[in-house]
């Protein structure tokens, strides 16, 4: 038991020492650059421990009843550690203090307890911890003007989210009297009007957190306002976390219809929402927002589907989707010089940052979902599920959201093509950010080229059951 | 001699070469030239290797490459030479290399981007014609796409973007649905099968519903319609052809637009047979205003460009017509007539970047060509007469035998008492080879003839540029003159198809009185 508790949640006490430590530099006024090395030597730790973990089919009830660590904790963790390793990797060279680092640990932490919850107050912490640093990472160093109006609008939002599942919990409480994430499955499935109001609460909750449509409102706004590597961070393991901790909450439960349509409608009207609102967008991070608006209907677009199938395309979803936001945020700062967030200063920029360039491009095409890159897979098995599960015309309905999608997506592929005029013929300096920028993204692109060729591997992960 | 791995070479010379070629330093160098034009070299020399050893007989898993990819999906890498993929492997092989050695000298290819792009756009297309897996036809069929849209949006011509964004957002159209279906025909096949599956195989043995599958027909059309293009689908047709660089225009009317040809044949027949039958009057009505539609836009163009453009979507209507008749001859025709206007259209389009080339807009007010110009303008002569499918060249084989074969087929279903729509729509559809004789004729006489100016010189072909086109002449006699050959390889196929289809057909239609004829396959 007591090994368990050590063995089996190494990961977080890694995260928990790191958070010490930061502290200890923070104190001790160290350079910022031991932060962020021993941000990135904690996370591949973490990476390592739960990479062997799952391969010796490791599996324990920690707490019983509330910390349990099974195939999927461990490999969502493993996600969210991975995705954790190349942001930190990919801003290597920027001089963020230790206190940046602490604060994405914190909420890195707060993802991984969402991962091991089995009851209702590991996770209600699990989520307090995951939103919370986000609000303080908003205003962190950041000089723009709105910041302060981006992160107060997340903060909001947030606390009303927390405020909506506490209540769907005590809710499921007081109709079960049992604190287990079960005991959600069985209120589902007795159903009556204290049950739905649960219901309700906890995945409008979820919705909130995830920016689904009509629950979007504060997300381009803290986007836009937030530094990019923010930005990339909220988009990428927030967003992950919070989509996987209500994979979490449901599982493989079979939902009932009235829920599967309620999901449906909100999921295609988020997609088409995101998409068509994108166009019209000309700073990358509030296009990054509506993007991922659409991005989170997709996500719970695949909730629909009944079977366990779910698990498994969820997952894989959420991967590819951290994995290519972070990367392609990182390119767009290589191409756009540090803090430029106007699309413009793509224009042309093929020419003279191929490289970065070229990584945007196919980053920003995977997630226009175009084959064969990992994002049309990812985009596949949902869509596969779903059609499966019979759901042929809100299918068509997201293809045409996501074709919506493509403008945008291509907008900037065509802005980084477009050939340049040449009264602009002013020499751009060299790309900034040193080789451990590029090793950050080109650990991403490994990953997203792993996910390309093996797109089976969850499947195969989650079949291995010790 | 030539197995899967010749397969796997095919697709993965074109993906080495075009990584390679990106890695070459500097502009201007001729270093990137040379290695693409080995690399499709080899690819041609592997290809014509497979064309000579393939024929109807041959064991079907000699030229079959089948790699499991996520085996519990059904995605396989599958790739395999089918008959009805054989010409369009050849037609490829050929035309990449021609399209650099005639384009060798110009400004785009003198950039790696370039070189790298027209090889990715090789592997993108012989993998969408070789592809014997659902999944990995719908791959790359998106794929290609992508080098075609970069080649337009940086090498093209003043509206280029326009050109560009209209090419991709237009085509991507279809691909909504397509996905869909796609998907469809899995869950169908899980349900009938208990397994999921992509490979054609398993999807042609499916028995589909009426409502399935007329929502896969419908999806697989439109696709196929919009890539063609089709009437009253092609309005982003004449702005890509205009604006493209001369090599990429060539690729998309002699290629790119023989997907959606080879889509019909390939997904929409097999796939959903009641629903084509059914459907194939309407289609061939649709295919017959292509036609005609096409010829007197044709008519009317001053462009040279654009009347090249408007003859392709008529010519491509032809096409259409042979493969929904469903009768022997005609569909030996479609597949001479992808071949046979893949040819003339490209070679009709480099001839065109030539002249553009050399003598910049000028070109539009040009004529007396064949004073300036003599070995130029009688390849351009002999792209022509193809295009008007004067008897020897390989258009008169091609359009004869659709002809004929819808003829036939009409007069059929018109004895039969089943109507006459067919017959109409063929009777009207031969008239489009008077317009096109006329709108073709009318192109040459202005540019080959009439009174020289002075001030005027015209570099004649020199001899890279000629020795480009030796093949395709080749091809366009060797296909005129005799046919039967090609016609060979192809032959099982396409009688299993046609036996197939009539063999739904016969119930929909009220009296068969006579089969349906088998004669004129072999009769050249």
């Amino acid at each position: 038991m007591a090994t368990n508790l050590f063995y089996g949640l190494l990961p977080e006490h890694i995260l928990l020492a790191l958070i010490l430590l930061l502290m200890m530099l923070e104190i001790l006024k160290a350079d910022n650059k031991i932060g962020t090395f021993l941000f990135v030597l904690a996370l591949a730790a973490g990476c390592g421990v739960l990479a062997s973990q799952l391969g010796q089919g490791f599996t324990a009830v920690i707490v019983p009843g509330e910390i349990l660590v099974d195939r999927f904790a461990l490999i969502s963790r493993l996600v969210l550690m991975g995705c954790g390793l190349i942001l930190g990797l990919c801003s290597l060279a920027s001089c963020n203090t230790g206190k940046f680092w602490m604060l994405i640990t914190s909420s890195l932490l707060g993802a991984l307890i969402i991962m091991d919850s089995a009851g209702f107050i590991s996770l209600f912490i699990g989520i307090e911890m995951l939103s919370l640093p986000g609000f303080a990472l908003m205003v962190h160093r950041n000089s723009a003007l709105d910041s302060s109006e981006g992160s107060f609008k997340y903060l909001l939002m947030s606390s009303v989210a927390s405020a909506l599942i506490l209540f769907g919990m005590s809710l499921v409480y007081g109709s079960t009297g049992s604190l287990g994430i079960a005991s959600f499955a069985s209120v589902l499935a007795v159903g009556g009007t204290l049950n739905w109001a649960a219901c309700v609460l906890i995945l409008c909750g979820f919705f909130l957190k995830a920016s689904v449509f009509p629950f979007h409102g504060w997300a381009p706004d803290a986007y836009s306002s937030a530094r990019l590597q923010v930005t990339a961070f909220l988009a990428s393991i927030v967003k992950a976390a919070v989509i996987l901790g209500l994979v979490r909450v449901l599982s493989s439960l079979p939902l009932n219809a009235v829920t599967i349509t309620g999901i449906t409608i909100l999921s295609v009207v988020s997609i088409l929402y995101g998409n068509t609102a994108a166009i019209r967008q000309t700073t990358f991070k509030r296009l990054l927002a509506y993007s991922s608006i659409a991005h989170a209907g997709y996500m719970i677009f695949a909730l629909t589907d009944n079977s366990a199938g779910r698990v498994e395309s969820l997952l894989y979803y959420v991967a590819v989707y951290a994995v290519t936001t972070i990367v392609a945020c990182t390119c767009f700062g290589l191409v756009a010089d540090s803090e430029q967030d106007d699309l413009k200063c793509l224009d042309g920029a093929f020419h003279t940052r191929p490289v970065p360039s070229l990584l945007l491009a196919l980053a920003v095409l995977s997630l226009a979902g175009i084959p064969p890159l990992p994002g049309f897979m990812a985009k596949l098995f949902v869509f596969k599920s779903v059609i499966a599960s019979g759901h042929l015309l809100p299918a068509v309905l997201a293809f045409v959201g996501s074709y919506i999608g493509t403008i945008y997506y291509l907008g900037i592929v065509y802005r980084l093509f477009k050939p340049v005029v040449a009264t602009s013929a002013v020499e751009a300096p060299a790309c900034q950010g040193g080789c451990s920028t590029w090793s950050g993204v080109f650990l991403g692109v490994a990953v997203l080229i792993l996910f390309m060729l093996l797109p089976g591997l969850f499947h195969q992960l989650l079949a291995i059951v010790a | 001699m030539f197995d899967s791995t010749t397969i796997l070479l095919l697709l993965a010379l074109p993906v080495a070469g075009s990584l390679l070629v990106s890695l070459v330093p500097g502009k201007d160098s001729i270093v990137s030239r040379m290695l693409s034009m080995f690399t499709m070299l080899m690819v041609l020399g592997l290809s014509v290797g497979i064309f000579r050893q393939y024929d109807g007989a041959l064991d079907p898993r000699i030229l079959d490459l089948n790699i499991p990819w996520i085996s519990s999906l059904g995605f396989n890498f599958h790739l395999a030479v089918d008959g009805l993929n054989v010409y369009l492997l050849l037609l490829t092989a050929i035309l990449f290399p021609v399209v650099l050695c005639c384009t060798w000298q110009t400004l785009p290819a003198k950039r790696n981007l370039y070189m790298a792009m027209l090889l990715l756009l090789e592997t993108s297309l012989l993998g969408t014609f070789l592809s014997q897996n659902l999944m990995l036809f719908f791959a790359f069929w998106e794929v290609v796409l992508i080098p075609m849209f970069i080649l337009i949006l940086v090498f093209g011509g003043e509206k280029r973007s326009q050109a560009a964004m209209s090419f991709f957002l237009y085509t991507m159209v279809g691909s909504i649905l397509l996905l869909a279906a796609v998907i469809l025909l899995g869950v169908e096949s899980l349900h009938q099968t208990g397994n999921w599956s992509f490979e054609f195989e398993t999807l042609y043995r499916l028995h589909l519903a009426w409502g399935p599958q007329l929502f896969i027909f419908v999806a697989i059309m439109l696709a196929c319609a919009i890539k063609s293009p089709l009437f009253p689908f092609h309005s982003w047709l004449p702005l890509a052809y205009y604006e493209a660089p001369a090599g990429a225009t060539a690729l998309m009317a002699g290629l790119l637009s023989k997907m959606g040809a080879f889509g019909l044949l390939k997904l929409a027949i097999p796939l959903c047979p009641e629903v084509s039958a059914a459907a194939a009057p309407y289609i061939m009505i649709m295919a017959v205003i292509s036609i005609l539609y096409g010829a007197v836009l044709a008519l009317r163009q001053e462009n040279f460009k654009k009347l090249v453009a408007y003859s392709s979507l008529s010519h491509m209507g032809y096409i259409v017509l042979g493969v929904f008749s469903f009768q022997e001859a005609a569909v030996h025709g479609a597949l001479i007539q992808i071949l046979s206007h893949g040819i003339a259209a490209a070679g009709l389009f480099l001839l065109l970047g030539m002249l553009e080339e050399r003598l910049g807009d000028s070109y539009k007010q040009l004529n007396a060509l064949s004073t300036y110009a003599p070995r130029l303008a009688v390849m351009l002569m002999l792209f022509i007469l193809t295009s008007v499918a004067l008897p020897l060249t390989s258009g008169f084989t091609a359009e004869f035998l659709i002809l004929f074969g819808t003829f036939q087929q009409g007069l059929t279903i018109w004895l039969g008492n089943a109507g006459a729509l067919t017959l109409a729509a063929v009777l009207l559809a031969s008239t489009g080879m008077v317009l096109g004789a006329a709108y073709m004729l009318r192109f040459a006489r202005v540019i080959l003839y009439g009174t020289t100016k002075t001030g005027i010189s015209v570099a004649d072909l020199n001899l890279r540029e000629a020795l480009a086109f030796i093949p395709l002449l080749f091809l366009i006699i060797w296909i005129g003159v005799w046919p039967s050959p090609f016609m060979d390889k192809v032959q099982s196929t396409v009688l299993q198809m046609t036996t197939h289809a009539t063999g739904i057909a016969t119930p929909a239609i009220a009296a068969p009185l006579t089969t349906p004829g088998i004669g004129g396959a072999n009769g050249h």
